[in-house]
């Protein structure tokens, strides 16, 4: 094959959007895997055959009729346990997303609206907290806070806002350098008629797009966290469950494994890639306008 | 050329030691900022924390100096750190700096094989597919080290052990090195160490090479582009020169920074993917403090490994005028 | 004559896409030893893909034609990369020519290394050789291309494609972005490059570059061959329309004119015109020229080098004076008549959209010229034709229809109009006498042609000569001048009596208008300066003969006759000062 050159109309290919991003059917499969586990969540307590803590059955039973996955170590039914785990993740997903672009937006907005002294604090404080290694302050912090799931959401916030204060701050930047507020400026209008009328309705979309990706990240830590023993060990989670298989000494000398520590593993998985997909697709919504803008 | 003490390294160096000196603060502040008294839950058997052993509680509240005023449990602490004392672990009754001595290398071993590893593999895989950008190998290549990234450590960790550990036996499903095993010789040792290593580093790997492979694929396809691109095949220069030398190069700055971020996620990682293959790193030493508890050792590992996070960030950011003449003044 | 080294045929490079663009629609080119081509275009015309396209750096684009280098030919990336750097080398201007993370020294040893396989001691004494010889030094060698300013880079790069001593150099831009001192060294070195044998293809809008290196020029316009030729003629004598509106547009011409554009803008790229290219912008299309792509002929009374690919045969003579004689009876005695010569066989050729100064002291025959020009007097002997055809034969209706197509503006407006008069009634005079339109049409014509002098026709139309003042009544009178739409407009002294500021604002009216109307211009005055301003060609007369003739710059750079020279003098040191830097590009 002859090398690669950018040329015309190849250079316009290389800057599109990846092929993936221009599929509308990927942001539908992910929307359409979240829709089913929100579904599970909101029916689990109707739809699970059990309670989540009740002893139904033998240890270890194969899945069956009575037991569509099985038992566990100690005979509770693990199908009962995957759909109430359900609950947990979104929840935290949602708190933790909403909180940690809330974080972000008030420094990184606060930041690139202000600048001088106040931005060059905020971003030195953001530059270290994003720094610090977010697991074990994580597990440093849940294990000494307890493992509610709100505290979990706060905490997963409070760690994961720099990366979406930075994109913000930019944001706010490049935005404040734009002609049109410039002309704002030139008929006087104040610096917070600019904030409420032209900043933020321009970033508000950017917001979202970001909260998705953060709502993802949040599914995968708390799962994690639960899987490292952080979170409250009444409340069934799929990574508590995980921890239990694993936990659990003679695990793979029976085939237990199979309908205990996949089943979870695999909720994980399509969770966070459903929202990924969501994430990928919304971001290409936003993404135009934006390209939009910066015309 | 400005004053010694003005050069851009030393202002680094500052930020890094400022950044330090905030991660030991908060570790020292946090249990005592956090409402009520941070040790209630542990003698309250309604909460999740509940500690069954008295003598342990003791234990802890005499860590914490709690009785004491504020300002010289600071400077207590601050001496104890620099004389490397990060407190007595009340699950080992062990002083915490030994422990860790003992499990921090196993982690290091894995982050550094991972680190290095998809380093290797993300700059090979990003610059094959920037220059076939829009073909099928590109495509593939965006599908599954997309996916290696979005699917979290843990899992990609226990699909592996069930699939390679398990169903087909070829690695072992748990620990660093066989138990009681004596080798026959140091390379048997490695071997041993090795084949115990190996799953662990391809799951903390597939999620380490996702996020630069991105980087360097798209940073490679901005220079196709640039004018010197068009030279160095005016030149006549052979495709490998092409491809590393002058496409390649220009992408090293971005993704050494990647790599310097990356340091944070591959901590990170590593607990998890520990915990999975029970890897008696610093991962599991976390779990097991966590399940046990066991404050002073939580907060040692933390300080111990956002330590070490900061000094490769530091290594990193130094690095940077020597690898890239455009970041120099 | 051995065979060129550079042998272009019908080179025609098409770009996919959805709309696909032709950036070259058939070139021809011949480049040989020791000489250089100086490819002249706007951006968009080609020229890059020409450069890229002469060293095999197309990409997917569709390539056509034949590329001969020594005599072979260059079909696919095989043979390219057999030639590149060897035989054929490119200098780029752009800031990211050279690759910002590597040392000078390895970019310019790099293909030293991998084509010739230098060991890497020759390689770098060839490197400081080389750096030598372009005029940095070997402290360069060990520098990144941000440690260098924008010349010294270009130097760099000068380097870089010298190194394998390729015996063709292309050279894109060489000259952009550069202060004068750094313009100056880098023409010189490409000057020694050429001298050494090396042949030189240089693309680029720099018309005082071209006119210092280059021996041949080629004007491409749209990816097509407008004109080519020997450089001095094609710079100095643009034959073709586009390359006369091109080289007039071009503010580095040297010369002290005001700018005029190419009328119209730059068609779609994606169109490949059946006919000339150029035909939507060109002044003087013909349906021919639709029809099918003009042939390369020499221009009209050449037999040269030089060819435009004109259906034409270049820009067509408007007007053209033969041998004119005239003599005023200066005394009626009874030895017989004496008589005084005011022309005394003059040749005179105003060409379509051209406009032509024409220069004189006081008494040198310029007004009588001028009003043969508009047939107001008749030649004692000699040829006037207009667009063709004998006006002096010409009688009745004939006559009147060829009045239509030259008009005149007098010196003093307020002599030329009539008292009498409105406004309103003057400039539509012309349009009564000739009976355009019907009478409604003619009273929008007065409005539309009043707006185009830029006076508000509600204000004048009713006014009278003396409310207005001399510059207005000179704006009216041009608005009297264009109610026929003229192919060719004499002005005689059409700034004399007005103040310096309206002079100004008639001037630019004048250009403005001649430009848009695409009409040619035959602007008499005795001040040089003025006519500089307007003018693309100069023709001095004294005695009743032409003296002196040429294009604009050269009149004002190299000023032969001393009757020039005094004009010059006279018509203000303030030109000489303000460019003065202009002068001598090189």
């Amino acid at each position: 094959m002859t090398l690669p050159a950018v040329t015309g109309d190849a250079a316009v290919r290389a800057r599109a959007v990846p092929f993936w991003r221009r599929r509308p059917g990927m942001g539908l499969v992910g929307g359409v895997v979240v829709g089913a586990f929100a579904v599970l969540a909101a029916l689990g307590g109707t739809l699970a055959p059990y309670r989540p803590s009740a002893i139904t059955g033998a240890t270890l039973q194969a899945p069956g009729t009575g037991h569509l996955l099985g038992t566990n170590g100690i005979g509770q039914d693990v199908a009962t346990q995957l759909i109430l785990g359900t609950r947990v993740s979104l929840v935290v997903a949602v708190l933790a997303g909403v909180g940690t672009v809330a974080l972000g937006g008030i420094v990184g907005i606060g930041a690139g609206w202000s600048r001088g002294w106040v931005d060059a604090v905020l971003m030195r404080f953001t530059d270290v907290v994003l720094v610090l290694p977010k697991l074990p302050l994580l597990l440093l912090v849940g294990a000494l806070t307890g493992g509610s799931v709100v505290a979990l959401a706060g905490l997963i916030a409070a760690t994961f806002w720099p990366m979406t204060a930075r994109i913000l701050r930019s944001q706010v930047l490049t935005l404040r350098s734009r002609t049109h507020i410039r002309a704002a400026t030139g008929f006087g209008a104040g610096s917070w008629y600019q904030l409420r009328h032209h900043i933020l309705p321009d970033l508000g979309l950017l917001l979202i797009a970001d909260l998705i990706p953060a709502a993802g990240r949040a599914v995968a830590l708390q799962a994690g966290l639960a899987f490292l023993g952080v979170g409250n060990p009444a409340q069934p989670s799929w990574g508590a469950m995980m921890r239990d298989a694993l936990n659990y000494p003679y695990l793979f000398e029976t085939s237990a494994w199979l309908w205990w520590l996949v089943p979870p593993v695999l909720c994980i998985m399509a969770l966070v890639i459903g929202v990924t997909l969501l994430g990928t697709a919304a971001e290409t919504r936003v993404s135009p306008r934006l390209a939009r803008h910066q015309r | 050329m400005s004053r010694p003490y003005r050069s851009p390294h030393l202002r680094t160096v500052g930020l890094y030691a400022l950044t330090l000196w905030a991660v030991i603060t908060l570790v020292f502040v946090l249990p005592r900022l956090l409402p009520g008294d941070p040790l209630a839950s542990l003698s309250d058997p309604s909460s999740g924390n509940f500690l069954y052993d008295p003598t342990a509680r003791a234990k802890i509240a005499a860590y914490y100096g709690l009785n004491k005023p504020l300002v010289n449990q600071y400077f207590a602490y601050l001496a104890g750190l620099a004389h490397a004392q990060l407190g007595w672990s009340i699950s080992q009754n062990t002083p915490v700096t030994t422990i860790i001595a003992r499990r921090l290398p196993w982690t290091l071993l894995l982050m550094v094989t991972a680190l290095a590893l998809s380093s290797v593999i993300s700059f090979l895989t990003g610059v094959t597919a920037a220059w076939h950008r829009g073909d099928r190998i590109d495509r593939a290549l965006i599908v599954a080290l997309s996916a290696a990234r979005t699917i979290p450590d843990y899992a990609v960790a226990s699909l592996l052990l069930v699939a390679l550990a398990v169903v087909v036996p070829v690695f072992p499903l748990a620990g660093a090195k066989t138990a009681f095993a004596s080798y026959s010789s140091p390379f048997a040792a490695i071997g041993d160490v090795g084949r115990h290593m190996v799953l662990p580093v391809v799951a903390l790997t597939a999620g380490l090479a996702g996020n630069k492979f991105l980087t360097v694929r798209n940073t490679v396809i901005s220079t196709l582009g640039e004018d010197y691109m068009l030279l160095a095949r005016a030149k006549g220069l052979p495709r490998r020169l092409l491809k590393y030398r002058h496409s390649g190069r220009n992408a090293l700055l971005p993704f050494v920074t990647a790599v310097g971020i990356q340091t944070g996620f591959a901590v990170g990682g590593a607990l998890f993917v520990e915990t999975v293959f029970s890897y008696p790193g610093m991962g599991t030493l976390m779990n097991a403090a966590v399940t046990a508890r066991d404050y002073p050792l939580l907060q040692g590992s933390f300080l111990v490994l956002a330590t070490v996070v900061l000094v490769v960030n530091l290594v990193v950011e130094l690095a940077y005028g020597r690898l890239d003449p455009r970041v120099r003044v | 004559m051995s065979s060129p080294r550079l042998r272009v045929e019908d080179l025609r490079v098409t770009y996919p896409g959805n709309r696909p663009v032709t950036a070259l629609a058939g070139v021809d080119l011949t480049l040989d030893a020791g000489s250089c081509l100086c490819v002249l275009g706007e951006s968009g015309s080609g020229k890059s893909t020409l450069a890229h396209g002469l060293i095999g750096l197309l990409g997917d684009a569709e390539v056509a034609g034949r590329i001969r280098l020594e005599g072979e030919d260059l079909a696919d990336q095989g043979d390219w990369q057999r030639v590149r750097w060897r035989q054929i080398s490119i200098v780029l201007s752009s800031g990211t020519a050279l690759n910002p993370v590597l040392r000078i020294g390895d970019q310019i040893a790099e293909p030293l290394k991998v084509h010739g396989g230098a060991s890497s001691g020759a390689a770098n004494a060839r490197v400081d050789a080389l750096l030598d010889q372009v005029g940095l030094g070997p402290w360069a060698a060990g520098r990144f291309p941000r440690e260098l300013s924008t010349g010294q880079r270009r130097l760099a790069m000068i380097a870089v494609a010298l190194v394998c001593d390729a015996p063709v150099v292309l050279l894109d831009e060489p000259t952009s972005g550069l202060d004068p001192q750094t313009r100056r060294e880098l023409l010189r070195l490409l000057g020694a490059l050429r001298d050494e044998g090396r042949s030189l293809l240089m693309l680029t809008h720099d018309l005082a570059a071209a006119r210092a290196l280059a021996d041949e020029v080629l004007v491409l316009y749209r990816g097509w061959v407008a004109e080519r030729g020997p450089a001095a003629a094609v710079l100095d004598d643009p034959r073709h329309p586009y390359s006369f509106g091109l080289l007039n547009a071009n503010p580095s011409l040297g010369s002290v004119k005001e700018l005029r554009g190419i009328r119209g803008d730059p068609p779609d790229p994606s169109q490949v015109a059946v006919g000339c290219p150029f035909v939507e912008r060109c002044t003087q299309a013909i349906p021919a020229c639709v029809k099918q792509r003009p042939p390369e002929i020499p221009p009209d009374g050449e037999d040269g080098p030089r060819h435009v690919a004109c259906v034409r045969a270049g820009l067509v003579p408007v007007l053209e004076l033969r041998a004119i004689t005239k003599s005023y009876l200066l005394r009626q005695g009874p030895l017989g008549h004496q008589h005084v010569a005011a022309v005394a066989g003059v040749d005179l050729t105003v060409r379509e959209s051209e406009v032509v100064g024409l220069v004189g002291r006081n008494g040198a025959g310029k007004s009588t010229l001028a009003q043969i020009c508009a047939r107001l007097l008749e030649p004692d002997a000699g040829e006037v034709r207009l667009e063709g055809t004998d006006v002096l034969a010409l009688t009745g209706r004939d006559l009147r229809r060829a009045r239509a197509r030259v008009q005149m503006l007098f010196p003093d407006p307020l002599e030329a109009l009539s008292a009498r008069f409105t406004v309103g009634r003057l400039v539509r005079e012309p349009l009564d006498v000739q009976e355009v339109g019907d009478p409604e049409w003619r009273d929008e014509e007065v409005t539309r042609l009043l707006g185009q002098v830029r006076l508000p026709a509600s204000a004048v139309l009713d006014r009278r000569t003396h409310e207005l003042s001399t510059g207005q009544l000179q704006r009216v009178a041009l608005a009297r001048a264009l109610a026929l739409a003229p192919k060719l407009l004499v002005a005689d002294e059409p700034v004399e009596h007005l103040d310096p500021s309206e002079r100004a604002k008639v001037l630019q009216l004048l250009k403005t208008i001649q430009v848009e109307r695409g009409m040619a211009m035959l602007l008499v005055s005795h001040d040089l300066g003025v006519v500089l301003r307007v003018a693309d060609r100069v023709v001095v007369v004294d005695g009743g003969r032409v003296v002196e003739e040429g294009p604009s710059a050269q009149i004002l750079r190299h000023p032969a006759h001393p009757v020039t020279r005094q004009l010059l003098e006279a018509s203000g040191a303030e030109i000489a000062d303000r460019f003065s830097g202009l002068l001598d590009p090189v």
